[in-house]
């Protein structure tokens, strides 16, 4: 267990600058994800964490150690690989015990334990002395997790492990991650580009965009209050409507193009330009049936089903919204619907 | 799917060649082994190769110093087919041509060159003397290093471009998730990549010593006639003493000499793939 302090990272390959500046402090014990999509540089940024890419600018403290200048063997962190990276010549034993082998930790007795130990986290027990490739995806992803917790490391690095499960594995797996990292209490850095993923799994959200940090927070405070249009549109895959803030008679109102208005959140300012954020699945849709206020009338365009849901391309005049609805609400494309949005004011962000 | 007369007729030229290259003269060598002065069946030949203390000396010589190449071919070719891995794929073109352009060049070429930098007053004797590090002017001609340095220079590239090939197999990945595991750079290529590499050097290996054993041109030209190879031998009974028939028993022993080297590497591949 340990702190992680990452000071202005910049990181240049060649001429393109892919990580402008990034400073971070983990707390000892969290599990922190960096959110972001392909190509933000959150993978660069944790080879940096590992010592696999060296920094341009900047440095990278572990419990209050400059590890900038250290090589990867010498910062006492173990990294999950999204191939898992299993030595393909060594059985799933040696494979765990390799770690503990190379930091020469203990005697040959007392790895022997360590490994059986870090097996039965896993539930591997019985498949110690098969090789990798006789092993399944999820089999292969469980003993990478015990190699990397075998060592007892400062800080555990997750680069996309879930990504190249099934869709059921990984929510098993995502339990139990949550589940050993609450036993285990290790710092934890993980990967993903799955909003969902981060923001089930993780203590601190770091949105990445661009070689940048966007947003930091706990899941519910990103999700709740984005600060940006790109944290809105990455989070929840929400809509976003360019509006315009008036003050109305009862408090500040968002204008929309088409000239019709509704309430906003009290304490919103007309500044700049502004966009309404609405999130999918806050959009709620009835049948056609014009005079209700706060309502809009809209023609559905597009009916995706998704099983306990259905995805909703709706037009509005110029405007094309997304609704995610439950699959009672049920509707065919070209039907006439009417929209409610959220009640409480929805939310503005200037862009 | 093709059909099987297809098959036949596309292979049909190959084999042809195969048949009347390569196992009509082999078929032939075989029996002209076997065949004494009077024209009847004899072991003759072979029972003088092997009983002469000087033919054995010749097998001895042609055995270790074939074996001397290889190690230095492998120990040599490892590393640099490692770096040749892992260096951009430009830098990586560049490492290539430069590995077979020696290629290029017929070995007798290549090797009258060595006898002009081994050879007295030649570079490497005469620098040595007159860094003073040896006394005199001497030559390095007509020794057994001067074997082993022309050989290991013909045989390097094949040793390491068959490394090159296995090594470019391996997922770096595992080399930095070794890393990450605490693994030093050299343990790294200790415990990881030199384990994975090894079907490539095995392979290289074995090519490097089967071409030594039968090489012919390096061996008579840096060694002389004073230190003969298998090879030599060959030629010299069947060119100058005219004697086919031992000529052929000697290839005969040579033939199963290098098939008693591939068998074991056979095995070791073969259980790898199964």
């Amino acid at each position: 267990m340990a702190t992680l302090d990452l000071t202005e990272i910049v990181k240049s390959f060649g001429s393109t600058q892919v990580l402008h500046g990034i400073s971070l402090a983990i707390e000892s014990g969290q599990f922190v994800s960096l959110l972001g999509p392909s190509g933000c540089g959150k993978t660069t940024l944790l080879r940096i964490i590992a010592g696999l890419e060296g920094v341009t600018r900047g440095s990278v403290h572990i419990d209050g150690r400059d590890v900038t200048g250290l090589p990867p063997e010498s910062r006492d962190i173990a990294m999950m690989f999204q191939s898992y990276a299993l030595l393909p010549h060594m059985s799933v034993r040696e494979n765990i015990r390799f770690p503990l082998r190379m930091r020469r930790r203990g005697t040959r007795a007392e790895q022997d334990d360590r490994v059986q130990a870090a097996l039965e986290t896993v539930q591997l027990g019985h498949l110690a002395d098969r090789m990798p490739r006789q092993l399944s995806g999820g089999q292969q992803q469980r003993v990478a997790l015990a190699r990397a917790i075998v060592s007892d490391p400062k800080i555990l690095l997750l680069d996309e492990p879930l990504s190249n499960l099934d869709a059921r594995l990984r929510e098993d797996m995502q339990v139990e991650l949550i589940e050993l990292h609450r036993r285990l209490g290790l710092t934890t850095v993980f990967v993903t580009h799955d909003q969902e993923e981060a923001l089930s799994l993780s203590d601190v959200v770091v949105l990445m965009n661009s070689g940048r940090i966007e947003q930091v927070g706990d899941p519910q405070t990103i999700y709740a209050s984005p600060h940006t249009g790109f944290a809105s549109e990455f989070l929840g895959s929400a809509n976003l409507v360019p509006v315009k803030v008036i003050e109305g008679a009862s408090g500040p109102q968002a204008q929309l193009p088409n000239g019709e208005t509704i309430a906003v959140a009290v304490g919103t300012k007309p500044h700049g330009e502004t966009h309404l954020v609405l999130r999918q699945e806050d959009l709620k849709l009835f049948p056609a049936k014009p005079g209700m206020s706060g309502d809009f009338l809209a023609t559905v365009e597009t009916r995706v089903f998704l099983g306990a849901r259905i995805r909703y391309v709706l037009r509005m005049g110029d405007l094309r919204l997304k609704c995610l609805a439950p699959a009672s609400d049920d509707f065919s494309a070209g039907e006439r619907v009417t929209v409610r949005l959220p009640e409480g004011g929805a939310q503005v962000i200037s862009t | 799917m093709r059909d099987r007369i297809e098959d036949i007729a596309l292979a049909g030229p190959g084999i042809l060649l195969l048949a009347l290259a390569f196992v009509l003269p082999l078929v032939e060598m075989l029996r002209l082994s076997i065949v004494g002065a009077d024209g009847g069946v004899t072991a003759e030949h072979f029972v003088r190769f092997l009983s002469d203390p000087y033919y054995l000396g010749v097998v001895w010589r042609t055995i270790y110093l074939s074996l001397l190449i290889t190690i230095i071919c492998a120990a040599v070719g490892f590393p640099l087919a490692y770096v040749m891995a892992r260096v951009s794929p430009q830098m990586r073109l560049w490492l290539i041509v430069l590995i077979i352009l020696p290629l290029m060049t017929s070995v007798v070429v290549r090797t009258f060159g060595w006898m002009v930098v081994l050879g007295r007053g030649g570079l490497i004797p005469f620098s040595l003397w007159k860094l003073g590090f040896v006394g005199r002017n001497f030559t390095l001609m007509h020794t057994e290093a001067a074997i082993v340095i022309g050989m290991v220079q013909v045989l390097l590239p094949f040793t390491a471009l068959s490394i090159l090939g296995v090594v470019m197999k391996i997922d770096r990945r595992l080399e930095e998730a070794a890393r990450t595991m605490g693994a030093s750079f050299l343990a790294t290529l200790r415990s990881v990549v030199l384990p994975l590499a090894m079907p490539g050097i095995l392979a290289g290996s074995l090519l490097a010593f089967t071409l030594s054993v039968s090489s012919f041109v390096t061996p008579s030209l840096l060694g002389g006639v004073r230190l003969p190879v298998v090879a030599s031998s060959i030629y010299d009974a069947a060119t100058k003493t005219l004697e086919w028939n031992f000529a052929a028993a000697q290839s005969v022993i040579l033939l199963i000499g290098v098939l008693l080297a591939l068998t074991p590497y056979i095995r070791l591949s073969g259980r790898r793939h199964g």
